[in-house]
């Protein structure tokens, strides 16, 4: 049979699998630990021996065993060479089992059975291999005669059970300690040919106990179990594994039960290292009194048992998991925006001729593992609309995409990545608003998944009050007017979000989409306008005054029709100076794009008509206000634009229809300008018409123009007028 | 927003001082922050690393993440946060 064969095989398997990593790892000390270790081990095997044979009155025979299991997948069933020594007795989930008397007879053949499974860990290979989780099982298998049997499928619970109990019981007198009895089983397998253990047909058998042997344990104990989910992956039916308790062991013991099936195999526990790392050189347990091994003894011992030869029948054991780069990528199963994927792939290859160290921690899971992971995580984000939900991401990512293809105009293509999103589901459960309590500042806190911690609303409470009181204070204005512009805000997404969606409405839809647009549309226009008559300075005028204001006028007016808009800008220039002085963050800018355009649109008339509410002010004087918006970015940007919309207009010779006085109004507004322009610092616009040259040539003699060209140009820092 | 800012520079500010420059990998729900490639900025005065690539960061002990200024589009992020507190009213 050929253990040596199957070592062999199991030995180029873990080479295959675990290069260099067992190598890397564990530096000197472990060897030399290992070499100690073993002879402690050998010394504490002997007590085991010797209990155990008072126990069971049988010696280890390691010969009967070594023939049986080389079927490729072991049967799980009774053994029938150990005849019906154990007869399946119907335990059901039995915790409180152990107190079945132990059956010599059951109890014998898996100690005879036990030399199969834990052979000595060759020195000079070490791993972080599957350790105690293949102890673990490996262990309860020899107990339990019907463990020799297993398959890679759902073994049958009952079976199992009785055998492992009433084996078990006997040990359970001693051990009221998991982490004893675990480093006893261990020990007592101690002196078996490790070829064995490097049997496949051994390791399926580990894998498929992978709960079992937690089963078992916990049999002993009644330690609940916590990890259910992680059973979901095989699909066997734990049931009764979910009720079992662990004591707190971390993570290592976790792993060894919860993981079933064949990846976790692979697996390298972190514990072990992490056990490594924290009592410095490779612990050697063994040496110390039985009864206080501390938790950390498992994990090594199971690495002395099982090594790096433990053979790895995980298929998909990636090796090469590429460990940690200096960016990750993230698996396959996170589903990215496919520019956000360009941008990391291009960062990676930027990044990967860094030299890459080994990384002592890679390889931890396997790439089923981690993909499983990674599912579970994709399940929590499944989302109804992903648009609403991560709309940043979303749009942010075709913000970029759509730079990049204004950018790449000469390419065509218009390649159309598939657009990778999280999965969406329905969501059925409906969320609970917010629970108020009357007379209560803000909101009480409840938290749910969706949302964890709720902001008090300020303003709620300011407006309960407010009515009380006849004078407003400041404050309570500008929250009042701060919570309606964000009430706002979100009708007017909503308006843009329909914008969006015009594109793929067709006939009837598309037609109702737009009324109910522009009704929205018109709603925040009247908002914005009657906010409060009693309120001095006009209609848009205190919303105009708070940046966030600004913002949302400046996207309103894209929606706008032309008389709305139109009023906008006679209140803008009309305050022009107001707005200025008040705009101690700079945010008046943003409105510049929108007003051009509407600039852009205007007749003659109006034109001439918004030049002099720039130039006429209650307080100022023109020349004042002229100045002022010389030395203001938006206020001379919006001088310019005027004044090369006036250019274009005269200049294209379309019939202007001016009414009377608008020429002379136009001719003496060029004047007084130019004599700002020429005289004051200008700073530098926004942006800066090319016509404006022309027009004051029309009007002014060479020498002003040179004057003004000049102190233009001073301005913007380069030749930008043509002459 | 944390997910378009996986894979870029930011320094994490821990409410013990000590300041982590490090590319994102990821942000969970806590936000628990994962780091990779890291160096602690400010002078190494605070708890050395020298010997640390990437840490796992709780997110409960993070004082300030600073991220990159042109990586955030803050507009955008007003309407995102609008938007989600939208959806949650309803």
């Amino acid at each position: 049979m050929s253990d040596s064969e199957q070592g062999q095989e199991t030995e180029d398997v873990s080479q295959r699998q675990w290069p260099e990593n067992g190598e890397q790892w564990s530096d000197g000390e472990d060897e030399a630990d290992m070499d100690c270790g073993l002879q402690a081990m050998a010394e504490e095997d002997e007590e085991i021996d010797l209990h155990n044979d008072e126990t069971f009155g049988m010696d280890l025979d390691a010969n009967e065993t070594t023939g049986e299991p080389r079927n490729g997948l072991l049967q799980f069933k009774e053994p029938p060479s150990p005849p019906p020594l154990c007869p399946p007795s119907p335990i059901p989930t039995s915790v409180s089992k152990p107190a079945a008397p132990p059956s010599s007879h059951c109890t014998s053949p898996p100690h005879r059975q036990r030399p199969h499974f834990l052979p000595q860990v060759p020195p000079g290979q070490r791993g972080r291999g599957r350790g105690k989780r293949g102890g673990l099982r490996g262990d309860q298998m020899f107990e339990d005669p019907a463990v020799m049997r297993i398959v890679e499928g759902r073994p049958s619970l009952k079976s199992l059970d009785s055998a492992i109990v009433e084996c078990g019981n006997a040990m359970t007198r001693d051990i009221f300690h998991y982490d004893d009895w675990m480093a006893r089983s261990y020990r007592k397998t101690r002196g078996i040919p490790r070829s064995i253990l490097q049997d496949n047909a051994i390791v399926c058998v580990i894998d498929g106990h992978g709960g079992r042997g937690h089963h078992m344990t916990s049999n002993f104990l009644g330690l609940p179990y916590p990890v259910s989910s992680f059973r979901g992956r095989r699909g066997a039916p734990r049931g009764p594994y979910n009720k079992r308790v662990f004591t707190p062991r971390g993570p290592s013991q976790m792993h060894t039960s919860m993981m079933p099936g064949s990846p976790i195999l692979s697996r390298q526990p972190l514990t072990p290292r992490q056990h490594y790392n924290q009592t410095g050189a490779f612990p050697f347990p063994l040496s110390r009194p039985c009864p206080s091994t501390p938790q950390s003894l498992n994990p090594k011992m199971m690495q002395l048992r099982f090594g790096t030869n433990s053979p790895r029948p995980s298929p998909v054991y990636s090796p090469s998991s590429n460990p940690v780069q200096h960016l990750r990528y993230p698996g396959p199963v996170t589903q990215l925006h496919p520019q956000h994927k360009r941008l990391l792939s291009q960062k990676k290859h930027a990044s990967q001729r860094k030299p890459q160290g080994w990384d002592p921690y890679c390889n931890l899971m396997t790439a089923k593992e981690k993909e499983w992971i990674t599912r579970l995580q994709m399940i929590q984000l499944q989302t109804v609309s992903p648009y609403l939900e991560d709309y940043y991401y979303q749009e942010y990512y075709r913000r970029i995409e759509a730079k990049l293809a204004e950018e790449e105009l000469g390419i065509r293509s218009k390649r159309e990545p598939p657009k990778l999103t999280t999965p969406y589901i329905t969501k059925t459960d409906s969320y609970t608003p917010v629970v108020h309590i009357e007379g209560s500042l803000g909101q009480v806190a409840v938290s749910t998944c969706y949302s964890p911690r709720r902001a008090i609303s300020a303003v709620h409470a300011v407006q309960a009050q407010a009515p009380l009181e006849e004078q407003k204070d400041t404050r309570q204005q500008r929250l009042e007017v701060l919570s309606k512009i964000e009430k706002l805000f979100i009708v007017l997404l909503e308006v843009e979000e329909a914008e969006r969606m015009k594109a793929t409405a067709v006939g009837e839809a598309e037609s109702r989409l737009k009324e109910k647009t522009q009704r929205k549309v018109e709603n925040i226009y009247s908002q914005l306008k009657h906010h409060d008559p009693s309120d001095s300075g006009g209609e848009f005028l205190p919303f105009l005054l708070v940046s966030k204001g600004k913002r949302l006028v400046a996207r309103l007016l894209l929606f706008l029709d032309r008389e709305s808009a139109l009023n906008i800008l006679h209140v803008v220039t009309s305050n022009l100076p107001t707005l200025m002085s008040r705009d101690t963050d700079e945010s008046l800018p943003v409105l510049y794009p929108p007003l051009r355009t509407v600039i852009g649109g205007l007749t003659f008339s109006q034109l001439i008509g918004v030049l002099k509410d720039l130039t006429t002010s209650e307080s100022l004087t023109t020349y004042e206000c002229l100045t002022l918006a010389c030395q203001n970015k938006f206020g001379l940007s919006l001088l310019y634009a005027l004044l090369s919309q006036g250019e274009r207009l005269l200049s294209s010779g379309v019939p202007l229809e001016p009414s009377i006085g608008d020429f002379e109004a136009w001719t003496d507004t060029i004047f007084q300008v130019a004599g700002q322009l020429s005289q004051c610092s200008l700073v530098e616009p926004l942006l800066l018409p090319s016509n404006l040259l022309t027009l004051f040539c029309r009007y002014l003699d060479k020498r002003t123009v040179h004057q003004l060209k000049s102190n233009m140009e001073s301005a913007t820092g380069f030749l930008a007028l043509m002459s | 927003m944390w997910l378009s800012l996986v894979g870029k520079d930011v320094v994490v500010e821990l409410k013990n001082d000590l300041s982590i420059c490090g590319t994102l990998h990821s942000v969970d729900q806590y936000l628990n922050i994962k780091l990779t490639d890291i160096s602690v900025t400010d002078p190494e005065k605070y708890p050395h690393m020298l010997s640390v690539k990437n840490c796992f960061i709780r997110g409960s002990v993070v004082r300030y993440v600073q991220l990159p200024a042109d990586e955030v589009d803050t507009q955008l992020l007003q309407d995102a946060a609008r938007k989600e507190a939208m959806q949650q009213k309803q």
